[in-house]
């Protein structure tokens, strides 16, 4: 859909010529997220300064019946941060300031289109970090982190973005400017905080977060184990975990991802290593220091073909080296690739990375695998020739498969990237219909107009559209007052 | 006996039996409030639950959930109450899986029947909300109660992964997922901790474990005053310290819990490996030292005796939020409007800005009025107070939740209205008579 010129004219209004994107070139850079198989671009593109504007935006669209799109830095996976229906997108990225800092109540509040590393680099010198790490850190925006409930390699122990969100300020999608929560906890009444984060998008715009800071560790040490088989660093997991302790991280490498970055940089992994194991513990010297002894133990056990503990932050750095250059070592396998962010229970680890074998055996296709193996987060993705049509095909069928397969063992659709085009669709392999039913009216109470980032997060499905009824018990037959 | 209970008594009987449906139930099921029931149900599972709900919504009665019982007196006085749902037979541990460290509970598990079922594999749910071995999981998460452990551990918010649950016209529900890392769809647990059953009923939790502590150790330090606790509550927060617990005790809390007497006290706790909690504990008594006072450590067995002390303790209950570092100021402030009202004693999770005061007895009015002042004192700050337990009289006086802000309350007021149009679920006990 087109603007109307009046529409056009209101938004030139609220923000000034030098905050609205129109032309088709610039437009376009707006018409996907990092998943790119999912483009649209937005009839404009709005890029307020101030939550006033924010406000005025949401008010003036809604009147006019324009859906509403946010976008932070853009570098979901998702297919979130999109325009699929076209109409206004909102970009926060000139809403990005630290606003307080109150480490007596270890709290800071920030704009949401402030980087999320940004953060933790403003209040590090005196002893503090935002725990939330996904990898995108160094460029992906807090709101966007709230918006996608974003996780990282070090939610295992420190949870994810919702753990950390104490308060929003929040446009809803019926225009009305709310804060909910706040530096104080136990706030009377429903937690609505709790409820918007990860809603993405879909109740309205966030305009301001407040997060809890958390102390730096007085210690962090980090170990790499590697193993025969990926099975073997499977069942390691769930030893370590076992035994007591929760890593600050416990992140997997498999064969094609050691293969792939020993061929580059050249992070020293042992050739003929089926799996690499990175265990990172954090906390008081003492706790750190036993604990990485028992873990690198448990490692050997479990015949472990090497282990080393790194002595000093530079080795820790070469440890982790590999690990987070592992997305882009893929280039060297592949072209193209699907990722998938299934979740298993941590015990399923070893039987999902059998099954997963099968199935690159069965489709004929590569997948690697680079994941939060602490909390059963699978990362793998799925290589393919992107110049031979029927070989995307035969990689999205195996893509399904492996995720129906972490379904059935009881786990989740997604871990940490989120829903948005991408997933929702998934929705109901995890959810009933009257799980779906719910969901869906639960949206409109926030967005009854229903404007907000339409088409993400729920399915197009009968559950998630008006008038529909979920099966109700079945009462004895003349059961009557 | 009323014709109508009657009726009703018998098509409740039509679905959960005969055994499961008391009319006119009386003692514990009759609220503080002298609001008895006209039935009580006691379903043996999920299904008849749902199917109670359902009728009762089909025939507009009111049904008030209820697990131990140990909330009865928060939130408003309600105005009716037809059907209370004793979700006490609904007790099975339904799957606990030691390596995942997650488990799955019906709502009537109490706290020390699941604590015992987990210390043999060394893990624990670390909830310890006051007496929470005999209080149940869902009317934890109903009421997100909280004790000391949530310094270390948060509160069932941080630990409740998915969710079963009953809407107000019985369908039975599903949200959130089994594995602790999860965000498909919307965090509907969320929505439901702390919503005291008005939104619906909470059927069967999926909880997060975490490893029992192999050592643990709790230090006491006495102190001059409040400001001298504050002091050390900042030292405190801004460490590298994990502290599993951080109290802030008065001198009535001190006599209370058996203690030697002071003025005020912190007492912290450590759950780690041996050396670990030995050299934090070494950290809080140097830390201590420049404060001129040295710590005590504490018996194995005081945190019992601690949680018996808040459970028992006061007839009314508030509980004051407010920011960390306002803490020793909140206790001063709440030490002066309460001076000369009987049993006050206050405690207060500390690193949280959260401060409980029970209280003995004392004239409706002049607590109302010490109410109004300490909301006033927290409000600057974002603060709150709530009721947690008291006289009806006192609850019909001065509103238990306090105000909430319009657009806020617009939302809640939204999200009642679509879950619960009937007004079946506990109806005008929550914010605003939700």
């Amino acid at each position: 859909m087109a603007l109307t010129p009046e529409v056009v004219a209101e938004l030139m209004r609220i923000v000034g010529p030098g905050g609205l994107v129109l032309t088709a070139e610039g437009r376009m850079v707006y018409e996907c997220d990092m998943h790119t198989f999912y483009k649209g671009a937005p009839d404009a593109v709005v890029l307020p300064a101030r939550t006033e504007q924010v406000q005025e935006i949401v008010r003036m669209c809604r009147a006019a019946h324009v859906p509403i799109v946010p976008r932070g830095s853009g570098t979901g996976l998702i297919g979130g941060a999109m325009a699929p229906h076209g109409g206004v997108m909102v970009g926060m990225n000139r809403m990005a300031a630290v606003l307080e800092v109150d480490l007596p109540n270890r709290t800071a509040t920030v704009q949401p289109g402030l980087i999320n590393l940004w953060l933790s680099n403003a209040v590090r010198e005196p002893g503090w970090f935002f725990a939330p790490d996904p990898s995108s850190q160094m460029v992906s925006s807090i709101g966007g982190n709230v918006s996608t409930n974003a996780g990282g390699p070090h939610c295992l122990k420190y949870g994810i973005t919702t753990n950390h969100v104490l308060g929003l300020e929040m446009v809803t999608g019926s225009g009305d400017l709310v804060r909910l929560g706040g530096k104080t906890v136990d706030r009377p009444g429903y937690d609505l905080t709790g409820i918007a984060v990860g809603s993405e998008g879909t109740f309205g715009l966030v305009t301001a977060v407040t997060v809890r800071l958390t102390h730096l560790p007085e210690a962090v040490k980090t170990a790499l184990a590697s193993f025969r088989t990926v099975v073997d660093a499977s069942e390691t997991v769930s030893a370590i975990i076992a035994s007591g302790m929760i890593p600050a991280a416990l992140e997997m490498l498999d064969e094609a991802i050691i293969k792939a970055i020993n061929a580059g940089t050249g992070a020293g992994y042992p050739e003929g290593a089926g799996a690499v194991l990175l265990i990172e513990l954090d906390g008081p010297r003492a706790e750190v220091e036993v604990q990485a002894e028992r873990a690198a133990a448990i490692c050997r056990q479990r015949g472990a073909l090497s282990v080393s503990v790194a002595r000093d932050d530079a080795e820790r750095a070469l440890l982790w080296k590999g690990r987070k250059e592992a997305a882009g070592a893929v280039g060297r396998l592949t072209a193209s690739y699907l990722l998938q962010d299934a979740v298993v229970p941590r015990s399923r680890l070893p039987q999902i990375m059998r099954e997963m074998v099968a199935i690159g055996e069965r489709y004929g296709l590569l997948i690697a695998n680079v994941f939060h193996a602490g909390d059963g987060n699978l990362h793998p993705m799925i290589c393919y020739d992107d110049r031979r049509p029927e070989e995307l095909e035969r990689a999205k069928e195996a893509n399904e498969e492996l995720l129906r397969a972490c379904i059935a063992l009881g786990g989740s659709v997604t871990g940490e990237h989120g829903n948005g085009l991408d997933k929702g669709k998934n929705l109901p392999l995890q959810y009933a219909d009257a799980d779906l039913n719910f969901m869906y009216r639960l949206r409109g109470v926030f967005d009854p107009d229903r404007m907000m980032n339409p088409g993400k997060l729920l399915p197009s499905h009968p559950a998630c559209g008006e008038g529909f009824r979920p099966q109700r018990p079945v009462l004895p037959a003349g059961t009557w007052v | 006996m009323s014709v109508t209970t009657r009726a009703l008594a018998d098509a409740l009987m039509s679905i959960v039996g005969a055994a499961a449906v008391r009319e006119h139930p009386g003692g514990e099921l009759v609220g503080a409030d002298g609001r008895a029931p006209q039935v009580a149900v006691r379903p043996r599972d999920l299904g008849e639950a749902a199917r109670v709900v359902a009728f009762a919504h089909d025939e507009k009665l009111t049904v008030v959930p209820r697990g131990a019982g140990r909330a009865q007196t928060l939130g408003f006085v309600p105005g009716r109450v037809d059907v209370v749902l004793d979700l006490g037979d609904l007790d099975a541990i339904v799957e606990h899986n030691p390596e995942d460290m997650t488990a799955t509970v019906q709502a009537g598990v109490t706290g020390g029947a699941l604590a015992a079922r987990l210390a043999a594999h060394r893990q624990a749910l670390p909830l310890d909300p006051p007496g929470w071995g005999s209080r149940t999981m869902g009317g934890i998460a109903a009421t997100a109660a909280s004790g000391p452990l949530r310094t270390r551990y948060g509160t069932m918010r941080d630990l409740l992964l998915g969710v079963r649950f009953i809407q107000a016209d019985g369908v039975l529900t599903w949200g959130g997922a089994r594995v602790v890392k999860s965000v498909t769809g919307y965090d509907i647990p969320k929505l439901l901790v702390g919503s005291l059953g008005t939104l619906a009923v909470l059927g069967e939790l999926t909880v997060r474990l975490h490893p029992l502590p192999e050592a643990e150790a709790t230090s006491l330090v006495a102190l001059a005053n409040f400001d001298a606790a504050q002091e050390l509550i900042a030292r405190l927060v801004d460490s590298t310290l994990q502290p599993s617990r951080l109290e802030l005790l008065d001198a009535a809390a001190l006599v209370a819990s058996s203690l030697p007497r002071a003025a005020a006290a912190i007492i912290v706790s450590f759950g780690s490996v041996e050396a670990a909690v030995r050299a934090q504990q070494a950290a809080v008594t140097a830390e201590a030292s420049r404060m001129r006072t040295r710590p005590e450590t504490m018996g194995p067995g005081f945190w019992r005796t601690y949680d018996r002390m808040l459970a028992e303790t006061g007839t009314t209950r508030l509980a004051i939020s407010t920011l960390s570092s306002r803490v020793g100021a909140t206790a001063t402030e709440a030490a002066a409007a309460l001076a000369g009202t009987p049993g006050v004693v206050m405690t207060a999770a500390a690193a949280l800005g959260v401060v409980r005061i029970a209280i003995g007895g004392g004239d409706t009015a002049a607590l109302a009025a010490a109410i109004e002042r300490l909301r006033g004192f927290v409000a600057g700050d974002g603060g709150s107070l709530v009721i947690e337990r008291g006289p009806a009289a006192l609850r019909a006086r001065i509103d238990p939740w306090g105000s909430v802000p319009a657009p806020s309350l617009h939302l809640m007021r939204a999200l009642k209205q679509e879950f619960d149009p009937e007004r079946t679920l506990n109806p005008g006990r929550f914010v605003a008579g939700l």
